[in-house]
This record gives structure tokens, C-alpha cells and sequence, in this order.
């Protein structure tokens, strides 16, 4: 039972009161109509008039008062019902009872509907039905007082069963109304705290990066221990930096930063940018630079070419010792995307690449040059002693659509 | 690097009041004179037209207007000042922006004492700032226009061969000296390289701020 439900000053509870106020005096003028029509062939064709008067004063104090939430109480509603009602009874005395037997309808017609919708909206689907119900009764007791119950037809039968349905219909379709604004208010709500949440967490971060930096370059500047805290500082402040470059990424956040790991049951079809799974990857030691714009790939080409770089880097790290720096440049050309990582390590003669593989450690074979040939893309790596090793990998942007 | 050059003025705007002080400290042991601080962005725009620094430290994320926003009135004002964005966010977007909009430089907030007098000192001279980061995004500007779909009177800009290979070069983390010595250019040349990528970008946003003025002038006549 929704009786509870409280009128509030909603956008659809004022839009849903206004129809009901429209329908009062569309049906007020087919009242109107109706008694113009009849009255000439009425018992008390003042009677009439009066019931007419009493009609339009109603429609207009209803009008105003449904307007206004804090008088849209039980006893307006209620003054409502029993207006209808005496109306409705009042045929009984103005009319003929040949015309009441012959079907004629009561003398506010439809206006009365007004009344049950009224309920309808205030108390829903099953006040709607009391209402109708009331004013049912009421034009049963028309065909009594006229002592016209034994030939009560089918237009009475109908006029009941109408306002039982509007009450009904009305009822429900009011009560689902309400219950998807409510949803669609808790939703508009969710989406602002969490928008707030983000906001807040935004300038957290912020707060936080901006000392984790003031401790590394200051713990820097101090040297000794002082300096390993400034490292400590400026290894947090980059990961919390990549978190929430991914957190911010649309379709980043479930994948945990840093670990491209392969997923399954992803089509190939399905873009990712590139750009996250890579400063993901950032640290002290290492810089990543990206365009300020999506790199849209292949969803699978994306986690394949983020592990490529992290095997690089990998290796950057276990050839080159904790000291190595290395810089990660993707760039997005046209039909192509290019991702070069570069330290400043003491570098490779050349062929040791292809010793290396032969001996078979496979690292760099298989884990870079074999994933990128698997996307159609070429890798070259340029290195010499004391210069660093630079690898530079191009991956097709169709390399999808031969896949498939 | 060198303290006992020519003392700059150098205005300071920055929201955090620790990093304004640290700052302002790191430039007036320099030697510099910290002629104005702000830590919002309308009180920053205001004071430079008195205080005429030649330098400002500018971050980017302010309380009132942005960072961006502050870049555009200061280069914009005769006699320009100079802007040196020094920022702990990694909001690509937000640098990229703030270098059209004017600033020539650019620097993580993590980066040492030396490195960030080094960096104002060069920013006063005219020289752009670039960290490798700053590159990658201005790379990735310059391909972005070239994809973009070219229109009747197109003067997007382009980037030379050279440029591009130098551009390339500093995002990957090379200094200016090492870019000078395996291209076989003097360190000079390199430095003009990198400034024409930025001068030609400001430029290009300036005309596009003019059409966009004027388009919505002639809207506002009909």
C-alpha cells in the first residue's frame, strides 16, 4: 500500500496533480455540454444549473488547492469524493426517472473521474479503487432514489466499471512513475557523491604528490640517507602518479597497473589506449611519454605491446644494474603506433643479441621481437658499448583486421 | 648553475604554500628577487602587471582559475613574462595546454634545485624547457594535427625532418649535449630546433584563438 507515499514537490508529482487538473476542465465543459443538452427535458431544470455552478466553483478551488503540496491532504481529497458524490446523487431529484431508466447518464458525466484520479495519485492503485468504489455506490443509489433499480442498464454498469479502471490504471501507473523517480534520484545522488568522492580524492592525491616530491628533491639536495628517502619519496610518488593516470583511464581500471598481464576471452576487436598499460610502467628510474590523446589499439595488441615493454625494461634492469635510467617514448603515427625504450646503460656489442639467442636465452627474442612479429610490427635495437640500448618497436594499426 | 649572473624577478604562483616558500627560497639563495607570490591564479594575473616579473614559476592546478588560464594573460602581457611550468601532476592535458598557451618551459616538481635554477635562468633567456615527457606530448600534438581532416585554408603546422628527429631525441631522455653530438649539430642549433617546435605550436594556437574570435563576431553581427 502506498498511502505513505508523501507528495513531496517533485517535478513528476507537480506534472501528475496538473493533468489531473486538466482533465477537471475538459470534463467540466463536457458536463457543461451535456446539462445545456438535457435540461430542457429535466425535472428541475434549476437544479441543474445549480449542480453546473457548484461544478465549475469546485474545478476552480481544486484547481488551486491540489496546486499547492502542504493543503494536498486527506480532508481536500475527501471534500473532493463527497462533492462528486452528492453531485452524482443530485441526478436522482434534477432528472426525470424515464430518462434515468432510459440510461441517461448522472449530471456531472465524466467530472467525477477528477475525484478518483485525485485518489489515484495521492494514495495509488488500491485508494483509486475505494474512490471509484464510492462514487460506484453512489450511482447505484440514483437508480433507488428514482425507484428505477429494476430496470438499471448497461450505461450505469459501465460508467462504474470505468471509474473502477481508471482508478486502477492510474494508481498503478502512478505508483511506477514514482518508484522510477526514486531510482533515478538515488542514481542522480550516487553519481554526485561519487563525483565528489573523486573530487576529494583528487586533491588528496594532490596534497600527497606535492610533498612526496618536496621530500625527494629536498632529501636529494641533503645527500646520505636523507638521499635514499628521497628515493623512497620519488618511487611512491610515481607509482601513486601511474595509479591514478589508470584510475582516470576509461576500461583501465580493472587491469592492476604495471602488469599487462594477457586476458582472456577479449576479441581483438575491442580498442584499449595504449597510453595507461605504458605510464603504468613509470617509476624513478623510468620515464614514460606518451601523446595528451588516446592511442586507441586493439585491446590484445595493447597488453601484448605493454608486456614487450616490460620485458624491455626488464631487461634494462638486470643488465644495466639499480643505477640505469630508461625512457619510454610512444608515439602514434599515422596507420602505425611506435614504442622505443631507451636506457643509458653501458649498452651490447653487436652480435651479442644473436649469441645470446643461440646460447638460448631467449629473453629479447622471444618475449619482443616474437610478440611484436606476431602483431606484423618490426623492432630494431641500436646499441653500442657505452651508448645505451634503444629499442625501437612499430606495430601496424590493421594488424587486427588480418587476425580475424 | 652559475649564481652570480644578472638577478632575475621572479613571481611565484603556486596554491601549496610549502612548495611557494621553498621555491622562493631556492631562487633568492640564488641570488634572484622574488618580486610577487600567489597561491591563486586571479591574484596572480593582478599582481604581475605591478610587479613586471621577468620569470614566472607557474603551477598548474590552482584553486580559481588554472594554471592554463594564468599562462595565457602573462604571455600575453607587454612585456611578456616568461613562464616556467613547474608541476607535481602528470596531467598531460593540462602541460600541453599551458605550453600552447605560452609557457616555454616546463619541469616536474621532483626535479633537483640545480635543475630548476637552471631551468628559470634558461626560461628568462628565451630558451625552451623541455623534459622528455613534455616532447612525447608535443610530438603527439604535432601528429594529431597532421591526422586531423585538413581544411580549405589549412596552415596546420608541420614539423621539418630534423625537428622531428630532435623532438624524438629529448623524449628519449637525451640531453641537448648528447642530441648535439650524434646528430653532429652545435648545442645551439639543437636548443633552436626544439624552440621553433614550440613557437610554431603558440602560433598556431593564437591564430586558431583569433579565427575562433572572429567567426564568433560575425555570428554575433547576423
Amino acid at each position: 500500500m502506498a498511502d505513505d507515499t508523501t507528495g513531496g514537490t517533485t517535478g513528476l508529482d507537480a506534472a501528475l496533480w496538473r493533468s489531473v487538473a486538466v482533465y477537471r476542465a475538459l470534463a467540466l465543459v463536457y458536463a457543461a455540454v451535456v446539462i445545456g443538452k438535457n435540461s430542457g427535458g429535466y425535472a428541475h431544470p434549476l437544479g441543474g444549473w445549480a449542480v453546473l455552478a457548484v461544478l465549475t466553483v469546485w474545478t476552480g478551488v481544486a484547481t488551486l488547492a491540489y496546486r499547492d503540496p502542504a493543503r494536498r491532504g486527506w480532508p481536500l481529497l475527501a471534500a473532493d469524493l463527497a462533492i462528486a458524490f452528492a453531485c452524482i446523487l443530485t441526478t436522482a431529484w434534477v432528472e426525470t426517472a424515464p430518462h434515468i431508466a432510459a440510461g441517461r447518464p448522472t449530471l456531472p458525466v465524466s467530472w467525477v473521474a477528477a475525484a478518483v484520479l485525485a485518489w489515484a495519485v495521492e494514495g495509488g492503485r488500491r485508494v483509486g479503487v475505494t474512490a471509484a468504489l464510492v462514487l460506484g455506490v453512489a450511482n447505484l443509489l440514483v437508480h433507488a432514489f428514482a425507484g428505477t433499480a429494476g430496470g438499471m442498464g448497461n450505461t450505469t454498469l459501465n460508467g462504474i466499471v470505468l471509474l473502477f479502471l481508471a482508478g486502477l490504471v492510474v494508481g498503478q501507473v502512478v505508483r511506477l512513475a514514482r518508484e522510477a523517480e526514486a531510482r533515478l534520484a538515488r542514481a542522480v545522488e550516487l553519481e554526485a557523491a561519487t563525483r565528489e568522492r573523486e573530487r576529494l580524492a583528487r586533491r588528496i592525491h594532490d596534497s600527497v604528490l606535492q610533498v612526496l616530491a618536496m621530500v625527494q628533491r629536498r632529501g636529494g639536495e641533503a645527500g646520505g640517507e636523507a638521499a635514499e628517502l628521497g628515493r623512497l619519496a620519488g618511487e611512491q610518488e610515481a607509482a601513486l602518479r601511474a595509479l591514478i593516470g589508470a584510475g582516470l583511464a576509461p576500461g583501465a581500471g580493472d587491469a592492476p597497473a604495471g602488469v599487462p598481464a594477457p586476458r582472456t576471452g577479449t576479441g581483438p576487436e575491442r580498442a584499449a589506449d595504449l597510453r595507461p598499460l605504458l605510464t603504468g610502467q613509470a617509476s624513478a628510474a623510468v620515464t614514460v611519454s606518451t601523446p595528451a590523446t588516446p592511442v586507441p589499439v586493439p585491446e590484445h595488441d595493447a597488453h601484448e605491446i605493454a608486456a614487450a615493454v616490460a620485458a624491455a625494461l626488464d631487461n634494462v634492469r638486470r643488465h644495466c644494474g639499480d643505477g640505469a635510467r630508461a625512457w619510454v617514448l610512444l608515439e602514434d603515427g599515422p596507420g602505425e603506433v611506435t614504442v622505443s625504450v631507451r636506457d643509458d646503460g653501458p649498452g651490447m656489442p653487436p652480435g651479442r643479441l644473436d649469441a645470446a639467442a643461440a646460447d638460448g636465452r631467449l629473453g629479447v627474442e622471444q618475449s619482443i621481437r616474437g610478440r611484436v612479429r606476431d602483431l606484423g610490427g618490426t623492432v630494431s635495437i641500436v646499441s653500442a658499448p657505452g651508448e645505451g640500448t634503444e629499442i625501437e618497436m612499430t606495430v601496424p594499426r590493421a594488424s587486427a583486421a588480418f587476425k580475424v | 648553475m652559475i649564481v652570480s649572473e644578472v638577478p632575475l624577478r621572479v613571481m611565484v604562483v603556486d596554491d601549496h604554500p610549502m612548495w611557494r616558500e621553498a621555491v622562493a627560497r631556492d631562487l633568492a639563495e640564488a641570488g634572484h628577487e622574488v618580486v610577487a607570490t600567489a597561491g591563486e591564479g586571479r591574484t596572480a594575473v593582478r599582481i604581475a602587471a605591478a610587479a613586471r616579473p621577468r620569470v614566472a614559476v607557474v603551477d598548474l592546478q590552482l584553486p580559481d582559475i588554472s594554471g592554463v588560464e594564468v599562462t595565457r594573460y602573462l604571455a600575453a602581457a607587454d612585456p611578456p613574462v616568461r613562464v616556467l611550468v613547474l608541476s607535481a601532476s602528470g596531467e598531460q592535458q593540462d602541460v600541453l595546454e599551458a605550453v600552447k598557451a605560452g609557457a616555454t618551459g616546463y619541469l616536474l616538481k621532483s626535479a633537483g634545485r640545480e635543475e630548476f635554477l637552471d631551468a628559470v635562468r634558461r626560461t628568462a633567456d628565451g630558451d625552451a624547457v623541455f623534459t622528455p615527457g613534455l616532447a612525447g606530448l608535443v610530438l603527439g600534438e604535432y601528429r594529431r594535427l597532421a591526422a586531423a581532416p585538413a581544411r580549405e585554408d589549412d596552415d596546420a603546422p608541420r614539423l621539418t625532418d630534423r625537428e622531428t628527429e630532435v623532438l624524438r631525441l629529448v623524449a628519449k631522455g637525451l640531453t641537448y649535449k648528447q642530441i648535439a653530438q650524434r646528430l653532429v649539430l652545435s648545442h645551439r642549433t639543437v636548443q633552436n630546433h626544439v624552440q621553433n617546435t614550440l613557437g610554431k605550436l603558440q602560433l598556431h594556437n593564437r591564430v586558431e584563438l583569433v579565427r575562433y574570435a572572429i567567426e564568433k563576431g560575425l555570428d554575433e553581427e547576423d
